[in-house]
């Protein structure tokens, strides 16, 4: 009877210890490369200091106060900058272009950012959005620049 | 309008200002709070600071939209409204009300392109001197990251592809960890035949497809 126990202690502590292991990592979205001041990345209501070579996730927010800028580098290249007092969400963020997925969504919700697109506006420009409070944002590619211009 | 409109794809940069208002209203925290009104927000498109060719960019929201693509056209969104008339903001208006986010966009990305023996995973000799290429673009950044991505052409499954293209991506890396870049720097992916540098129907033979990128980042 205790053997049978016991055996099922140690069955259940082993589970305990494998499953994290086995659990997929979920990849980073991107990497902070340039802090000054005070930035922050939120991540489900924990607020962390952010410092150059941080990841980020998606879901995250980024957030300046006083004079603090961030800058991080998404992995298509996507580039993303916030100026003083200043927050942004990660919304959304999907780059697996060998199983056809791409989605962005950068959420502004105050201050000043910078943003330079990368690859995923290149493979698919309406799998890139920017919000803020009062408009969407889709950025295009230079073929139908082509169009517009005419 | 400029008439030289680039033809390939390029890089879009443009600036967006959520909310231009004094930046007062720092979040007040508490969950209670009933959600601010929307803030006018002021968007602006920019030439791409490393080539100087401007995108264009889409501005729209449920009372209706408008492009924008002259270099510093912009558009204030007010709440409840229609995105203004775009007008074309100065350098300096820029520099004021951009200047600190600007300076903190990270280095450009510096990107590499290796090519193959034919049914190979040897580079070529002309591929094997740009490694040193890749040290140094590694060496300039303070926090490098080598993102390496294999391609193949579209002969073949595209699940085979994708494995190909794995191969293709780890002979590079095995070559800059040999070379001396930190194994920790180096993220490996493949995009199998769905990322093609130059554009085919299925199952064709293009040896341009077939390579590895490099993004130093």
């Amino acid at each position: 009877m205790s053997g049978l126990k016991t055996c099922g202690g140690f069955l259940i502590v082993t589970l305990l210890m494998t499953t994290p292991v086995a659990a997929q990592q979920p990849t980073p979205a991107g990497h902070v490369k340039i802090v000054t001041g005070a930035a922050f990345i939120v991540r489900q209501n924990t607020t962390m200091p952010a410092r150059p070579g941080d990841a980020v996730f998606a879901t995250d927010t980024l957030r300046t106060q006083g004079n603090g800028t961030i800058g991080v580098t998404l992995a298509d290249d996507t580039r993303v900058s916030l100026g003083p007092d200043s927050e942004m969400r990660l919304e959304r963020y999907v780059f697996a272009p060998a199983d056809g997925a791409l989605g962005m969504v950068l959420n502004f919700v105050r201050g000043v950012a910078a943003y330079v697109s990368g690859r995923m506006a290149k493979l698919s420009p309406d799998a890139v959005r920017l919000e803020t409070p009062a408009a969407i944002v889709g950025v295009r590619g230079t073929t139908v620049v082509i169009k517009v211009g005419a | 309008m400029p008439d030289s409109w680039p033809r390939r794809a390029s890089y879009v940069a443009f600036i967006v200002a959520a909310t231009l208002t004094a930046a007062c209203a720092e979040k007040s925290g508490t969950h209670s709070t009933p959600p601010t009104p929307p803030q006018p927000s002021l968007i602006a498109l920019l030439p791409d600071p490393e080539t100087g060719i401007t995108g264009k960019i889409q501005v729209s929201n449920e009372f209706g939209g408008l492009p924008i693509v002259t270099p510093r056209g912009a558009t204030l969104v007010k709440p409840n409204a229609a995105p203004g008339a775009v007008t074309v903001l100065s350098e300096e208006e820029v520099a004021r009300l951009f200047g600190a986010a600007l300076a903190a966009l990270p280095p450009a990305p510096t990107h590499f392109t290796l090519y193959f023996e034919f049914d190979a995973d040897t580079l070529t000799e002309e591929s094997s001197r740009q490694i040193a290429e890749v040290l140094a673009a590694v060496k300039r950044l303070p926090v490098p990251e080598v993102v390496v991505i294999g391609h193949t052409d579209t002969m073949g499954e595209a699940k085979a592809n994708v494995v190909l293209g794995m191969k293709r991506a780890m002979s590079v890396r095995n070559v800059l960890v040999a070379s001396g870049i930190a194994p920790e720097l180096i993220q490996v992916a493949s995009h199998g035949e769905r990322d093609l540098l130059i554009k085919t129907r299925n199952n064709t033979p293009e040896p341009r497809n077939r390579r590895v990128e490099i993004s130093v980042r």
